[in-house]
C-alpha cells in the first residue's frame, strides 16, 4: 500500500475529472489523489492525519471509478476503505459513522426503522417450483418496496417458489464499506447461519452492495454460504424466453451500479433483459459500463454529505437527459431512490424488477 | 481554510513538486484558497488582493508542468474550478464559450457529442483546464494541422488586478491596434485572472489515418518532415523520436532497426486529402532514407498518448525525477540545440530521450525528457536545477527558444530575462502598468520577485 499510495501521491490527477466527489466540490481535497497523499504522508511520518484529513477521507463513494482511469491500476477505493478500517480501530472515525454503526446494531438496517417491519409485508404465494431465497437487503425492504414486491411477483410467474425470512439482518455492506469492518462481521455471521438453515437452491439479490457483500467480502472472512449467490440481472436473463417482451418506443438508458458493475463485472446481464423487456435497444449514456458515474449514494457519502451525494446523483440524471433518455432503469434499489428523488418528473427512473413488472402491465409505451 | 486543505489544493503537475511529496517534503501554501464561482467574484476578490496588497496565485487545473501554480509568497490562492460552465456551441460560427475551470478532456467530450472537436489534445487533457490552456499558451500533439491555443482562441474574458472585468471580442482577426487578447495569452496569472474564452471548433475528420518511418538518424528525419511541411502538406501529428526514445517508446513492441529515429505522422481528412498527403509524405521520407513502418507505431503512440502523464515505477523510485524541457526553433537550429542541450543534460548524469513533436514550415519544437536519480534529496533538487540551467543555456546560445508549449512557471523564471533580452523590458512595463502592486503571481514568469 505505502508504494502505491506514494506513487498516486505524485501524480497528475489523470483520474480526476471522472471522480464524483470532485465534481460535487470542485475542490482538490475529496479527490483520490488527496486520498493517497493523506495516507502517504502518515505512512512516512511527515503528517499526521487529523481530523479534517478523516472527513477527506470520508468524501469518498469507493466507486473505483478513477481506477478505470488510472494506468499503473493503484485502487484507491480499496486502499480507502483498509485506512477507514485503521480510523475506527483507533477510534478516529466521523460521529456518523459510529452513530451509523449503532443503529444498523440496534435495528440490524441502516435506516432504523424497527426491525419487525423489514419484510414481514412481503407476502408471498405458494408456488411448486425451485425454491429461491430472497434476501431483500434493507432498501428494498424499508424504502423501494415496490422493487421488493415485484420481484416476489416475478420470481412466482416464473415458477419458483419464494423463500423470504424475517431474520435477515443488514448484510452489512454500509458497515464494511466505511471501515466498521468488526461489525460488519457480526452481520455477516447472523446472515450466514440464518440464510445457510433455510432450505432453498439459490439466493437472490436485487442489491448489488448485498451482491457484492454476499460473494465478496463475506467468503474472504471466513463466512461461507451453502448455496449460490445470484443478482437477480444473471437471474432473469436466464429466463429471457420467459419474460414479457415489449414495444416500447421511448429511449431507455442503463444506470451501472458500481457494486454491480466495477466491482462484480456484471455489465451484460441487465442490458439483456432491458433490450429483451424492452424490445429495443439499450440507449447508452455517455458514461457507462467500466466508465459510468456513481449515483453519490455509496460508501456512506449521503449519511455524512447528502447535498453533495444528491448533486452528483442530479448529474447522473443529467447525463440521461443529454442523450434524451425518458427511462432510466438501474439494477441496485440503493441507486433507484438517489435517482429518483433526483430525476424530476421528465425522466422516469426503475429498478430492474420494477421495470420488468412495468412492461408486463404495459408493454406498448408510446412517446408523450 | 484548514491547513489539511491548504496542502491538499497546493500541488502541481511539476516533477520537482512531485518529487518533494515523494520524498515527504510539504510544499509552499497560500494562506487561504478562494473558490470563486462567477467572474463578479473573481473581481471582488482581485479588488480586495490588490487594496491590501496581498499575493494571488490563479490555479485551474494544477496540471502544469512548470510550478506556475506554487503560491511560493503566500496570499490568496485563487482556485477557479468552480467556473466550470460550457455555453451552448455557435454552429453558425464553429465557436464555442467555456468558463476557465472547464476541464480539456470534459469539454472535448461535449464538443465531440456535436460532431466537433477543439483540436487541443495535450497529454495533461484529463487533469489541465481552458484557463490553464490560454495562461501557458499551451499546444496541443496535433498542432501542426489544429494550430496551438492562441490560434484557437477568438476572444477572452479576463479580469485585472484592480478588479476591472474586461473582454476582448471574439472575431477571426482584427487590425484595430495590437492584439491585446494575445498579451493575455501566455500571462502566466501575471497580469490578471482568464475566466472565460471564446474557443474555434473544427469538424471530427471523417478518417484519421496513421504511418510510422523510421531514418537511420535525426537529421534525415527532419529532413523529410521540413520537405513535407515545405509542400503545404499538414499532417495532424508529426513526432520524430530520436534513437533514445525510439528504443524507450517502440522497441518494446514493434521490430525496427536499432539505434534508428521513429517518425509517427497522422492525417485528418477525407479520405481523398489523407490518401494523396500520405502517399506524398511517405515519398519524401523515403526519399530522405525512411524505412515505412506502417500504421502500428504511431497507431500505438495516439492510443496510448495519455499515458505518459502518469506515474511508473522507473520515474518514481528513490529520488528519481523525470522531466521535460520543450523547447524550440527554426529548423537552421533546430538539430545544433538539440545536441547541444543533449550534451549539457548528460554531463550531470542525466539520461536524455526526446522527440522533435510540434512540427511546422519554418521549424518545430524538441521535447527533451531527462531522468536523473540521486541518493539524496539535497543531490537531488541540486542536480534537478543544474540540469535546467545547463540545458536552457544551451538552448539559447544556439539560438532556440526556451519553452514551447509548457510555459516558464518557476523552472524558468530566472531565464526569461535572457531568453525575451531587449523585449524583457517591454513585458515588465506591461506588468508595472497592469499590476503596479505586484500581487498576481509574483515569482512566475521573471516577474514580481521578492525579497
Amino acid at each position: 500500500m505505502a508504494a502505491q499510495v506514494r506513487m498516486c501521491a505524485g501524480c497528475s490527477k489523470m483520474c480526476r475529472h471522472v471522480c464524483p466527489t470532485f465534481f460535487a466540490w470542485r475542490s482538490d481535497s475529496p479527490t483520490p489523489h488527496s486520498r493517497a497523499l493523506l495516507i502517504h504522508q502518515e505512512i512516512i511520518g511527515a503528517r499526521e492525519i487529523d481530523k479534517r484529513g478523516v472527513e477527506v477521507l470520508y468524501q469518498c463513494l469507493e466507486c473505483s471509478h478513477c481506477l478505470t482511469w488510472c494506468v499503473p491500476e493503484i485502487d484507491i477505493a480499496t486502499i480507502v476503505e483498509s485506512k477507514r478500517q485503521d480510523l475506527v480501530k483507533t477510534n478516529r472515525q466521523p460521529e456518523g459513522i459510529s452513530r451509523l454503526r449503532s443503529v444498523v446494531e440496534e435495528t440490524h438496517n441502516p435506516f432504523g426503522e424497527p426491525h419487525s417491519k423489514r419484510n414481514h409485508w412481503i407476502k408471498t404465494r405458494k408456488v411448486k417450483g425451485n425454491r429461491v431465497l430472497y434476501f431483500t437487503g434493507c432498501t428494498a425492504a424499508y424504502r423501494e418496496k415496490n422493487s421488493a414486491k415485484d420481484t416476489v411477483s416475478i420470481l412466482e410467474a416464473l415458477g419458483y417458489s419464494v423463500e423470504i425470512t424475517p431474520d435477515e439482518w443488514c448484510c452489512g455492506s454500509p458497515l464494511f464499506r466505511t471501515g466498521e469492518f468488526e461489525a460488519g462481521l457480526k452481520q455477516a455471521s447472523h446472515n450466514v447461519e440464518i440464510l445457510n438453515n433455510i432450505d432453498a437452491d439459490e439466493i437472490l439479490v436485487t442489491c448489488p452492495g448485498c451482491y457484492r457483500v454476499l460473494t465478496t467480502d463475506y467468503p474472504e472472512n471466513g463466512f461461507e454460504l451453502n448455496k449460490p449467490v445470484r443478482h437477480i440481472s444473471e437471474f432473469l436473463n436466464q429466463s429471457l424466453s420467459k419474460l414479457q417482451s415489449g414495444n416500447i418506443d421511448v429511449a431507455v438508458t442503463f444506470h451501472d451500479p458500481c457494486h454491480l458493475g466495477r466491482h462484480s463485472n456484471i455489465y451484460d446481464a441487465p442490458r439483456a433483459v432491458i433490450e429483451h423487456v424492452a424490445g429495443a435497444p439499450v440507449v447508452e449514456m455517455a458514461r457507462n459500463r467500466e466508465n459510468a458515474m456513481c449515483c453519490g449514494n455509496g460508501a456512506g457519502l449521503r449519511t455524512l454529505f447528502p447535498e453533495h451525494a444528491k448533486k452528483i446523483g442530479a448529474e447522473r440524471i443529467n447525463q440521461a437527459r443529454k442523450i434524451g433518455a425518458r427511462y432510466v432503469v438501474t439494477s441496485c434499489p440503493f441507486c433507484k431512490e438517489m435517482l429518483s428523488a433526483q430525476s424530476g418528473t421528465e425522466v422516469l427512473v426503475f429498478d430492474l424488477p420494477e421495470f420488468v413488472m412495468r412492461i408486463a402491465m404495459n408493454p406498448n409505451v408510446k412517446t408523450d | 481554510m484548514h491547513e489539511t486543505d491548504k496542502i491538499l489544493n497546493a500541488i502541481d503537475a511539476w516533477p520537482l513538486s512531485q518529487a518533494k511529496i515523494r520524498a515527504g517534503e510539504i510544499l509552499p501554501l497560500a494562506d487561504m484558497i478562494a473558490f470563486p464561482g462567477n467572474v463578479a467574484e473573481v473581481s471582488q476578490i482581485l479588488a480586495l488582493a490588490n487594496e491590501m496588497k496581498i499575493p494571488v496565485t490563479p490555479v485551474g487545473g494544477g496540471a502544469g508542468t512548470c510550478g506556475g501554480t506554487v503560491p511560493v509568497y503566500g496570499g490568496i490562492q485563487l482556485d477557479l474550478k468552480r467556473l466550470n460552465k460550457i455555453g451552448e456551441i455557435d454552429h453558425e460560427s464553429m465557436l464555442v464559450k467555456v468558463q476557465a475551470g472547464v476541464v480539456g478532456i470534459d469539454l472535448e467530450e461535449e464538443v465531440n457529442r456535436f460532431g466537433y472537436t477543439t483540436g487541443h489534445t495535450p497529454t495533461s487533457l484529463r487533469a489541465s483546464n481552458v484557463g490553464g490552456f490560454i495562461a501557458t499558451r499551451s499546444g496541443g500533439s496535433m498542432s501542426s494541422l489544429y494550430g496551438k491555443i492562441e490560434d484557437m482562441t477568438l476572444g477572452l474574458e479576463f479580469v485585472l488586478p484592480d478588479g476591472s472585468i474586461v473582454t476582448t471580442k471574439a472575431v477571426p482577426r482584427h487590425s484595430v491596434g495590437p492584439d491585446l487578447l494575445q498579451l493575455f495569452i501566455g500571462s502566466e496569472g501575471t497580469l490578471g485572472v482568464i475566466t472565460e474564452a471564446t474557443l474555434r471548433l473544427f469538424i471530427l475528420p471523417e478518417e484519421r489515418h496513421f504511418r510510422s518511418v523510421t531514418f537511420p538518424d535525426v537529421h534525415c528525419g527532419l529532413e523529410a518532415i521540413r520537405k513535407i511541411f515545405r509542400e503545404g502538406i499538414l499532417p495532424s501529428v508529426a513526432r520524430l523520436y530520436d534513437p533514445e526514445d525510439a528504443a524507450y517508446s517502440f522497441s518494446m513492441h514493434f521490430d525496427f532497426e536499432e539505434g534508428h529515429c521513429m517518425l509517427l505522422l497522422a492525417f485528418d481528412g477525407d479520405k481523398k486529402k489523407v490518401k494523396i498527403d500520405e502517399t506524398r509524405s511517405v515519398e519524401l521520407c523515403i526519399a530522405e532514407g525512411g524505412s515505412d513502418q506502417g500504421e502500428g507505431p504511431a497507431k500505438r503512440w495516439w492510443e496510448h498518448r495519455y499515458d505518459m502523464y502518469y506515474p511508473t515505477r522507473l520515474k518514481t523510485e528513490g529520488y528519481t525525477i523525470v522531466d521535460t524541457i520543450d523547447i524550440v526553433a527554426t529548423y537552421d537550429r533546430l538539430e545544433k540545440v538539440y545536441y547541444a542541450m543533449k550534451e549539457a543534460m548528460e554531463a550531470h548524469g542525466a539520461f536524455v530521450l526526446s522527440h522533435f513533436s510540434h512540427m511546422y514550415q519554418n521549424g518545430g519544437s524538441v521535447y527533451m525528457i531527462f531522468f536523473t536519480s540521486q541518493p539524496s534529496a539535497e543531490s537531488a533538487w541540486e542536480t534537478y536545477k543544474r540540469i535546467w540551467d545547463d540545458g536552457v543555456a544551451a538552448c539559447l546560445r544556439e539560438g532556440g527558444t526556451m519553452s514551447h508549449q509548457h510555459g516558464v512557471g518557476l523552472t524558468r523564471s530566472t531565464y526569461t530575462e535572457d531568453e525575451l533580452g531587449s523585449s524583457f523590458k517591454v513585458l515588465k512595463m506591461i506588468k508595472e502598468v497592469l499590476d503596479p502592486n505586484s500581487i498576481m503571481n509574483p515569482g512566475k514568469l521573471g516577474l514580481g520577485v521578492r525579497e
